[in-house]
């Protein structure tokens, strides 16, 4: 009985709500985009699901970033939260580089968010990327014109 | 993850953000870490040529919150130390002071490195001045 009431809600409702899902994330990504430079999509933009978004934003490591977006559910593409320090094995087999991986975060929309909601998300991640930018290291190097890609690191194993 | 006060203080109020001129001959620079393995720290240190003290630290880092706390406060701590003091400095001390969970050890670990980093640029600094 249960499932069956399920499957006619979705059949009733889905196109409409993967729709609706689909024009927030857009304003997400768009209002991202036009504040925050060097942001970057991960995946491809149309064989996607309408409510989610991975984006990286480079020079900022993906779990400072959602310490500062504490009261947003999000989740760092980085396992760095977890045991593990390595990058999203996903990513990498998307192609990601590993200093990008790290720095990425996926947002997720589902059919109860509201405009608002993206609204508010939108505008603290852009805060919290400019103020971890300016302690970033690496940003201060980037705009001083280092390519960081040539910088031989003293690689911590 | 559940960070500690102290580490979430450090987040929300960084001490001594911000660059030393890298020209400056009492100036020295630590850069360590990867951007592959997440964590980058730069540590600088402007040392007192008469008192020999380090009347200034600066940092910037890229790295999760308990990076970015255990640079925040090697920063404080060498400040108004001699070179010597500062490399007494041990990472225990970072864990202890910010209450860091095993995994975040490595953090404590780069920003010990940085303080080693910085004073070994200033030293090499000085021995092509003198």
């Amino acid at each position: 009985m249960g499932f069956g009431k399920a499957a006619q809600i979705a059949r009733e409702g889905l196109a409409g709500e993967s729709q609706e899902m689909f024009r927030l994330r857009e304003k997400l990504r768009n209002t991202l985009e036009r504040e925050l430079d060097e942001i970057y999509i991960n995946g491809d933009l149309e064989k996607r699901l309408p409510g989610n978004l991975n984006m990286s934003f480079a020079y900022v490591e993906g779990e400072s970033l959602l310490m500062g977006i504490n009261d947003v559910a999000v989740s760092s593409g980085s396992a760095c939260t977890s045991a593990s320090l390595e990058p999203s094995y996903v990513l990498k087999a998307l192609g990601v580089g590993e200093d990008l991986a790290h720095t990425s975060i996926r947002f997720g929309i589902g059919r109860f968010n509201t405009e608002d909601e993206v609204d508010y998300v939108a505008a603290r991640v852009i805060d919290v990327v400019r103020r971890l930018r300016e302690l970033s290291p690496l940003y201060e190097m980037a705009k001083e014109g280092i390519d960081l890609k040539s910088v031989s690191w003293a690689t911590n194993t | 993850m559940a960070y500690s006060d102290k580490v979430i203080d450090h987040y929300n109020n960084p001490r001594n953000v911000g660059a030393l001129s890298k020209e400056d001959p009492n100036v020295g620079t630590g850069l360590v870490g990867a951007p592959e393995c997440g964590d980058v720290m730069k540590l600088q240190i402007r040392v007192n040529e008469e008192s020999g003290l380090i009347e200034d630290a600066k940092f910037k880092t890229f790295g999760c919150g308990s990076a970015i706390a255990s640079s925040s406060l090697a920063t404080e701590w060498v400040k108004g130390k001699t070179l010597a003091q500062a490399l007494e400095i041990k990472n225990t001390d970072i864990v202890k002071e910010l209450s860091l969970p095993p995994v975040k050890i490595h953090c404590s670990v780069l920003a010990e490195d940085a303080i080693k980093a910085a004073i070994t640029d200033w030293k090499k600094k000085h021995d092509q001045k003198d």
